[in-house]
């Protein structure tokens, strides 16, 4: 983005790719959703969370390392720290719409038919002890469970990239390590002594988030630290075509009962694991991106199409539209849920949900050079770069 | 460019009439009729079927959470699903046993079958859960998991297995996660070729029809609403019996 130092263009892919993944991610969030058949999850084991938390690691990586390497680790590690405070906020935020819209449930649905479902409104029993819990994210019903994750992927970041400038591959193997014991031991993180695990396992999540900053940091020092054998490239765009036809199978089968899912029964116990990265989604990710790196080039004549722009826009401002599209998808959910989800409404929902996201990007995109342009030639060294 | 003609022409394909959209109810007789694709699951009930045919008694233990258990004994579905059962097959001795216990979870409800299940030797064990599992977050993994292995026990014990998944209320499903649950659910029952009974849409399919409205309903008329649907829903059930022991 224009913030960042003179260096070689910007590469799009990682802006569009994020931005879709961003789109995905609201329409795969609102239940029910007809357009959720067309998002990645109905073509690989993965969904687009694996995406974002990549691309996030990716461009963490390039930005705050060469922040790091101009600015010195006091200051990148306040840059990354912005950053989680602004999560921060975003958390609370939804903590706060979460509670309403629980007070609201409660007092609307007072019905014997629902005892158990009205399990979710006990934390309002305790109200000092949920804002206490909120407050340290142990508190993740619902949608709360999103934000943590990437808290505590960037609030531990400076320690990965610390120990990346001084040994790149040392993260990743840390990383792998902690990945493989909390798989085999069976490690998780409690809201709650005994039930209720982060619905995103951070110990799992962070070895995608550090493969992303690892080949990310290659960026910064110009060396790609992964074999690159041309051999590697094709053989994962057959095996993302294989993924693509299994998974899509499946999709069919859901919509068209008769439709044979393909290798369900060997193959669809295995992609369950969400919470803990399961390495089937984890594989079919990593053979996804490496197939789309070969497939699209960074110079790639769509990437600079005008129906690409909006899409990399958004993936350029992904922070606060990646905040911006779980409080969207929290309305629009509950809008389909109390005036009826025809397909019309799921539709227009989805479609007002995209246009708004693309605005508030614009609008931040707008804003961010127009408050930039005075005070350029003082300030380049020290504007924030998006990361 | 051509993207803006593909995009009109999926807009156009988007707005033609869907199959699920246009389907008529099919028991138009009814108070609370249902669209048949709600009932539409291939798996098959051929041990009752084999029962009601020959005039065997039949067994069926549900179990379940709080919403199976009902407001009290005679007002729960499985309460009027014995009624309904025995009106449409005369002579056939069928009982319908209510083990619905509130505030448990898929695992501690799998974990009370030797107790409460299999002593009752019953030809079909029908299992409403999820709710708990949802409620409290879960781990959906889990969940699938005891959900498999209770699948697989009930087969063993020789008797025949049904799904029931979770319960639709527009202001509940805002507030809690059932997405990723009832995929599980349903997953898993299509996995092991059980039956499944879609409550969940049967229960938005009423809620959007205006059949049914549990949002603020004055507080003398719970109760009897409660005892209502249940009575409907316990019809409905007897229907995707029939349907899958046909």
């Amino acid at each position: 983005m224009a913030g960042t130092a003179p260096k070689p263009t910007r590469d799009l892919r990682l802006d569009f790719f994020r931005g879709l993944s961003l789109f995905f991610i609201f329409i795969d969030h609102i239940p029910e959703n007809v357009l959720a058949y067309f998002t990645l999850r109905s073509v690989a084991f993965n969904d687009a969370a694996e995406v974002f938390i990549f691309i996030s690691g990716f461009t963490a990586a390039l930005v705050y390392g060469r922040s790091l390497a101009t600015n010195g680790p006091l200051f990148a590690t306040a840059q990354i720290y912005r950053r989680v405070w602004q999560l921060y906020v975003a958390h609370i935020f939804l903590f706060v719409i979460f509670t309403a819209e629980v007070s609201y449930a409660i007092m609307v649905v007072q019905n014997p038919l629902y005892t158990e479902e009205m399990g979710v409104a006990d934390f309002l029993q305790e109200p000092h002890l949920a804002i206490m819990r909120a407050l340290v994210l142990a508190f993740q019903p619902m949608f709360l469970d999103i934000l943590p994750l990437y808290i505590v992927l960037l609030a531990t970041f400076p320690l990965v990239l610390i120990l990346m400038a001084r040994q790149r591959m040392l993260p990743l193997l840390i990383s792998f390590a902690l990945y493989v014991l909390t798989l085999r031991q069976g490690w998780a993180l409690h809201t709650r002594p005994g039930h209720d695990v982060w619905f995103f396992n951070p110990l799992a999540w962070q070895f995608l988030f550090v493969i992303g900053a690892t080949a990310g940091y290659a960026r910064v020092t110009g060396k790609w630290p992964f074999p690159s054998a041309r051999w590697i490239g094709q053989a994962a765009i057959l095996l993302a075509a294989a993924i693509a036809i299994i998974n899509f199978s499946w999709t069919l089968h859901w919509i068209w009962d008769p439709f044979p899912p393909l290798l369900a029964k060997q193959l669809w116990s295995y992609s369950l694991d969400k919470t803990n990265l399961a390495p089937l989604r984890l594989i079919s990710f990593l053979i996804l991106a490496i197939a789309t790196v070969q497939v699209v080039r960074p110079e790639s004549r769509f990437l600079e199409h005008r129906w690409a722009r909006p899409v990399i826009i958004c993936g350029q401002q992904s922070l606060y539209v990646f905040c911006l599209g779980i409080v969207l998808s929290v309305l629009g959910h509950f809008l389909l849920a109390e005036f009826s989800g025809g397909f019309l409404m799921q539709v227009s929902v989805n479609l007002v949900g995209i246009g708004t996201m693309i605005a508030v990007a614009l609008l931040l995109n707008w804003f961010k050079s127009a408050s930039r342009r005075p005070l350029q030639p003082a300030s380049s060294a020290l504007s924030v770069p998006s990361e | 460019m051509r993207l803006p003609v593909l995009l009109i022409g999926l807009l156009g394909v988007a707005l033609a009439p869907w199959p699920v959209l246009a389907e008529e109810p099919q028991q138009s007789s009814s108070k609370c009729a249902a669209p048949a694709d709600i009932f539409q699951d291939d798996p098959q009930l051929p041990k009752i079927s084999e029962q009601l045919r020959q005039h065997k008694p039949v067994v069926i233990v549900v179990i379940g959470g709080a919403s199976t258990a009902g407001t009290s004994p005679d007002s729960s579905y499985p309460y009027f699903l014995e009624a309904a059962l025995r009106q449409r097959h005369p002579g056939v001795d069928i009982t319908v046993i209510n083990k619905g216990i509130a505030g448990q979870t898929t695992e501690q409800m799998a974990a009370r079958f030797p107790k409460d299940v299999y002593p009752s030797k019953p030809s079909l064990v029908i299992w409403e859960t999820g709710t708990v599992d949802a409620v409290r977050s879960e781990d959906v993994d889990g969940m699938a998991q005891a959900v498999t292995e209770g699948l697989t026990d009930i087969q063993n014990h020789g008797a025949e297995a049904m799904l029931i998944d979770m319960q639709y209320n527009p202001s509940t499903v805002s507030v809690i996660n059932f997405e990723p649950y009832l995929d599980a659910l349903h997953q898993t029952a299509d996995q092991q070729n059980v039956y499944l009974f879609k409550r969940y849409d049967l229960m938005k399919y009423w809620i959007d029809a205006g059949e049914f409205d549990f949002i603020n309903v004055p507080k003398e008329k719970r109760l009897t609403l409660a005892r209502e649907f249940y009575a409907c829903l316990g019809e409905r059930l007897a229907d995707a019996i029939d349907y899958a022991a046909r």
